[in-house]
């Protein structure tokens, strides 16, 4: 008895120094590098490859939960919202042969692909969404890549609150993925601003912080260092990975 | 009483990694789950099909459910030490969690890096086993069977002599077998079948599971099955000479008692 009283006793006084020692280890910076060293391993192996499934219409979330912010705040972008987005242009600058100032009627009139596929939420829950848009290949294409483009960088039109814009990134293998899509209906109806109106990304292929909300730029650059705090994307400056397929 | 050199280097160091890896595992595990602390048996999360939720439905109250029956879990489940000093809404409390409080980027940084060691370790031990022949002695075969029950009714005290076996019992066969050659690969493959690029490429793996929130129910189960697993171990380490046991496991020398035989 006297030895399970000793053992139990520094078991628990082992656990409660597990906590104090564990954060103080987390938020050291060396060791953090090191956990995330497996991060181009997981990208290497998984990679974006294959294709995200593809359902049937009556699988369909008809009231689609709504990930990130839900109620964006930003006045420029109020202001658009107001003008049903009649003044909206997509931009595609930056490492490009073409820059374009797309319409919003021209890129409802562009050729379109639908996708039924589950979002999956660095959370952990999952939805599905039937997404009608223009796939986002064909705009990059349209625009003529410099051979310098590396990344695909997506500018928001909406801030958190603390003046940040949101913005995301993709490597241009994965902008070209079949099912990369500039997003402009949700379940046959044009994209309300919590969902990210006028035009958000689909990466079905990703966790679902990759599918930017409220794109307002597309810009191709050789490197995302000095956008934001340069992790590639606003999730990814407060610490998540920037390859999202895992 | 005689000493034989029973665990080579291979094995003590993947065994004690590899509970390394699992505790941090565990609690990066349940700072991930916290994120969306809901269990569904289906594809997309579905309310109708809940087979656990821990939340709080009021300031104060903590409550799990499980199939329907809500249970009041105050201050262990839903409304819990959220690792500030003060209690929320936290399903698995902070102390439990990596790190010990709210970061889910944090958590599944942890979760998988040690993911990476916890595999790494599970594949040296198996190849060093296969190559040593010692597999051979942990696999339960059909000709074990018929011993399970001798083994526990000798456990219980109802029989005085353990059948014959060789260097681990039928009942350790039987355990081993399930703990390291199928719950620990099913656990693999339910987490990674939550990974919509690995989803991508192998549409079979989540859709036999019953899709990613089925996947994420059976990774919970797996993980409470090793729990369950290490919570026996520690038993029978503790209660079947510890200070033997253990030196087995650090040093490799382990100590056999009258009855006990090195094995085939």
């Amino acid at each position: 008895m006297k030895r399970g009283l000793f053992l139990a006793s520094t078991v628990s006084a082992a656990l409660t120094g597990c906590g104090p020692i564990a954060n103080t280890v987390a938020n050291n910076p060396t060791w953090q590098k090191i956990l995330s060293s497996v991060e181009p391993l997981n990208h290497g192996l998984i990679g974006t490859r294959g294709l995200a499934r593809n359902y049937s219409d009556s699988a369909v979330d008809t009231n689609f939960r709504v990930n990130g912010f839900a109620t964006p705040s930003d006045s420029h972008y109020l202001g658009l919202v107001a003008r049903h987005f009649s003044d909206y242009r997509l931009i595609v600058n930056g490492a490009v042969e073409r820059p374009q100032a797309i319409e919003y009627a021209k890129l409802l009139r562009m050729p379109r692909q639908t996708q039924t596929t589950r979002h999956d939420c660095v959370e952990g829950w999952s939805a599905i969404g039937k997404w009608s848009g223009v796939r986002l290949g064909d705009v990059l294409d349209a625009v003529g890549p410099r051979p310098d483009a590396r990344y695909a960088v997506f500018h928001c039109m909406d801030n958190d609150g603390s003046g940040n814009l949101y913005y995301e990134s993709l490597d241009m293998h994965q902008a070209h993925h079949p099912q990369a899509l500039l997003a402009l209906t949700l379940n046959d109806a044009p994209l309300d601003p919590a969902h990210g109106a006028p035009v958000r990304l689909r990466v079905p292929t990703q966790l679902g912080y990759k599918s930017a909300k409220w794109v307002g730029r597309i810009e191709l650059v050789s490197s995302f260092r000095s956008i934001g705090s340069g992790q590639g994307g606003y999730w990814e400056d407060q610490g998540y990975e920037w390859y999202a397929g895992i | 009483m005689r000493l034989i050199y029973r665990y080579g280097w291979v094995l003590r160091i993947s065994h004690w990694l590899w509970a390394l890896a699992f505790a941090v595992l565990v609690s990066s595990g349940l700072q991930i789950f916290n994120a969306s602390p809901n269990l569904d048996a289906s594809d997309k999360s579905n309310p109708a099909r809940r087979v656990l939720a821990i939340g709080a439905p009021a300031q104060g109250v903590g409550t799990t459910t499980i199939f329907g029956h809500a249970f009041t879990t105050t201050g262990w489940l839903g409304w819990t030490d959220d690792g500030q000093g003060s209690r929320g809404v936290h399903a698995f409390p902070a102390w439990i969690t990596i790190p010990g409080y709210q970061d889910l980027a944090g958590g599944r940084r942890w979760h998988f890096f040690f993911a990476w060691i916890g595999a790494l370790c599970w594949l040296a031990w198996l190849i060093s086993a296969w190559w040593k022949g010692s597999l051979r002695n942990l696999v339960l075969r059909p000709s074990d069977v018929p011993k399970l029950w001798p083994m526990q009714a000798y456990y219980l005290h109802l029989r005085p002599e353990p059948p014959e076996h060789g260097l681990y019992n039928p009942l350790q066969k039987l355990s081993y077998t399930a703990i390291l050659l199928v719950i620990a690969p099913f656990v693999v493959l339910t987490g990674l079948a939550l990974s919509p690029g690995i989803d991508a490429i192998a549409n079979p793996l989540t859709i036999v599971l019953g899709g990613r929130q089925f996947a994420r129910l059976w990774h919970f189960a797996g993980m409470m099955l090793l729990l369950g697993f290490f919570a026996v171990h520690v038993f029978q380490v503790a209660t079947q000479g510890i200070v033997n046991q253990m030196r087995a496991m650090i040093t490799g020398w382990y100590r056999l008692d009258k009855g006990e035989t090195a094995g085939p």
